[in-house]
């Protein structure tokens, strides 16, 4: 049954005011007991309103308990009036904060779970990562970036990244502006804490349609330098295997081909082929170790070439003449077609060039059926000189023309057709001429034979070339080291 | 033998090498004396004159051009000469021999004497 607080009250007030007064006014008492009886009424007026007042105190200590964050405080008021009506809308206000405190410490959970993933995988990734404001100011930078920086995220937080972190392509030192405006895809070398230099990849990217997380910009910092000490490595052990190669190898040649011309007369025909054949094999085997040896230093930058004003025609005339047995042996027709007009000096390195030319010349033999035409012919213009080199051979596939001038491209590769070749003779070749300032291409037609033309600058008679300084250059950059 | 046969040194570490040259050179009618290393080779052409140097680079200890240096410093005016064995590539190594005084090279590897 439920009294509400207003009969409480009443009682309340009759028991302490109405009832000593009637008592005083009807009953018609000595004082000194209607002054007990009014004592009596106070004392039980009083014991009634603290009754009453007494779940208050309750309430007071549930408030202090939700206040210290224990949400599932029950308040157990059973006065079966307002007070107890208050009680369950707060036990029931309190359920419900309880609920929501949870799920928001559920969703707090799940958020942090998400982060802490994000940050789990940004810093598992081995590239370095930083993230920049519209201002270029650091928000964020991953482990690998604190390493290959040498700062921390801490000391990078909120800074401009100009500050600490420099970036020079060669020894111009590239601005915020430039890499962050544009994507930029590059290598460069990065100075960081203590002018700590590392060769990276840099790669950046414009954080688009950021305005809110206020991202401008991301840069990926691939570490370079394990790669290139891993290729340095590489090439070294290519060189030194094959200069190991090659001399056991010139030994075979020298002693085999004394042998063949020493006791040529007194060996039956078919086993004197047979050592002759050996020693074209040990040939091509040393063709191929000079060759890979070429790249070898074409990749590793010091293959010399020295260009200095030649006489072009005498080379021409040496790699024509060296190859005629060759081209005999084939039936072949070889002839060189020098201009009329004497032949300017060209800007060439006089070893290299030869090689060039007994390469195309040799190769136009080898793809050239027995009966067929090869010419070198050489044309004049005001400031190059050029050089074609043609054959009536089988000519090449349009498909194997853009690879030509690869390195390890045959042209077997596509016509499934064996060749002799190493794949590496045209490659070379384009290195050389490039390396000299002239240009090296291709025509050609399948059955209809090829020309491989290059160009080479005409010798100004300006040009002087020190070749003191640059053959102390060349050793300094390490031709002699093996 | 010739009397006024020319006299050759060659100095070359590798003994096949080194063995064939001596074997074709002085089956041709001339005098060779040879040595395995650059010191070797030195004291040698201290001790007596040749006509000609027929010098490998790449040596043990004293390389080829060390010697070639060496020799010409002490003997700025000796009229022997000088033909360097190199390998293909060297293209530095031989205009560096040129400068101190060798006059021609030889590409070993495509070169047999005969």
């Amino acid at each position: 049954m439920k009294l509400p607080l207003l009969f409480k009250l009443i009682t309340l007030i009759f028991f302490a005011v109405f009832v000593p007064l009637l008592a005083i006014n009807f009953l018609n008492l000595q004082l000194p007991i209607s002054l007990l009886f009014g004592a009596i009424s106070i004392a039980l007026a009083a014991l009634i309103l603290m009754l009453i007042l007494k779940p208050l105190d309750k309430f007071v200590e549930a408030a202090k308990a939700m206040g210290a964050g224990n949400l599932h405080y029950k308040l157990d008021i059973r006065s079966a009036d307002e007070l107890q009506t208050v009680a369950d809308a707060f036990n029931l206000m309190a359920g419900s904060l309880a609920f929501s405190f949870q799920k928001l410490e559920q969703e707090k959970d799940i958020l942090s779970a998400e982060k802490n993933r994000i940050d789990s995988v940004l810093s598992s990734i081995v590239d370095g990562i930083i993230a920049l404001d519209f201002n270029g100011n650091v928000v964020f930078a991953n482990k690998a970036a604190e390493a290959l920086t040498g700062f921390t995220n801490l000391e990078l937080s909120s800074k401009s990244i100009a500050q600490f972190i420099h970036l020079f392509s060669d020894k111009d030192e590239i601005p915020t502006k430039i890499y962050c405006d544009t994507s930029f895809a590059q290598v460069v070398n990065l100075v960081g804490k203590d002018g700590k230099q590392t060769r990276v990849k840099l790669t950046t990217s414009k954080i688009e349609g950021a305005v809110q997380t206020n991202l401008g910009c991301l840069l990926i910092l691939h570490d370079l330098s394990k790669e290139e000490e891993l290729e340095r490595m590489k090439l070294d052990f290519v060189s030194m295997a094959s200069h190991e190669l090659k001399t056991p190898l010139t030994s075979i040649i020298g002693y085999l081909s004394v042998y063949i011309n020493e006791n040529k007369a007194n060996i039956p025909t078919d086993e004197l082929s047979f050592l002759e054949r050996s020693l074209v094999a040990a040939q091509q085997l040393l063709t191929l170790i000079q060759n890979i040896l070429s790249v070898n230093k074409i990749e590793r930058d010091q293959m010399s070439v020295t260009p200095q004003a030649v006489d072009y025609s005498t080379i021409l005339t040496k790699c024509v003449d060296d190859l005629q047995n060759q081209a005999k042996l084939k039936n072949i027709t070889m002839m060189l077609n020098l201009p009329p007009d004497l032949l300017p000096q060209v800007m060439a390195d006089p070893i290299r060039i030869g090689e060039v030319v007994t390469n195309l010349v040799a190769n136009a033999i080898n793809y050239t059926d027995a009966g067929g035409k090869v010419s070198v012919t050489v044309e004049i213009t005001p400031n190059e000189v050029k050089t074609i080199v043609s054959d009536s051979g089988v000519g090449i596939p349009k498909e194997a023309l853009p690879h030509l001038f690869n390195k390890f491209f045959r042209v077997s590769n596509i016509t499934q057709q064996a060749s002799k070749g190493t794949g590496l003779g045209l490659y070379i070749a384009k290195s050389i001429i490039t390396k000299l300032g002239g240009k090296i291409w291709v025509e050609s037609e399948l059955g209809k034979g090829s020309q491989f033309i290059f160009t080479l600058p005409v010798a100004s008679k300006i040009k002087t070339f020190d070749s003191n300084t640059f053959v102390g250059q060349a050793i300094a950059q390490g031709a002699l080291n093996y | 033998m010739d009397p006024n046969s020319k006299k050759i040194l060659l100095v070359e570490d590798e003994d096949f090498i080194r063995e064939l040259y001596v074997r074709q050179l002085t089956k041709a009618g001339f005098q060779v004396k040879s040595a395995v290393d650059g010191q070797t080779g030195l004291n040698l052409l201290k001790s007596e004159a040749f006509d000609l140097l027929l010098l490998d680079i790449m040596l043990p200890g004293m390389n080829g051009l060390q010697l070639l240096r060496e020799f010409k410093t002490q003997n700025p005016n000796s009229k022997m000469i000088t033909i360097l064995l190199t390998n293909l590539g060297q293209e530095a190594v031989i205009k560096e021999g040129f400068e101190l005084g060798a006059q021609a090279y030889l590409i070993k590897a495509s070169y047999t004497p005969d």
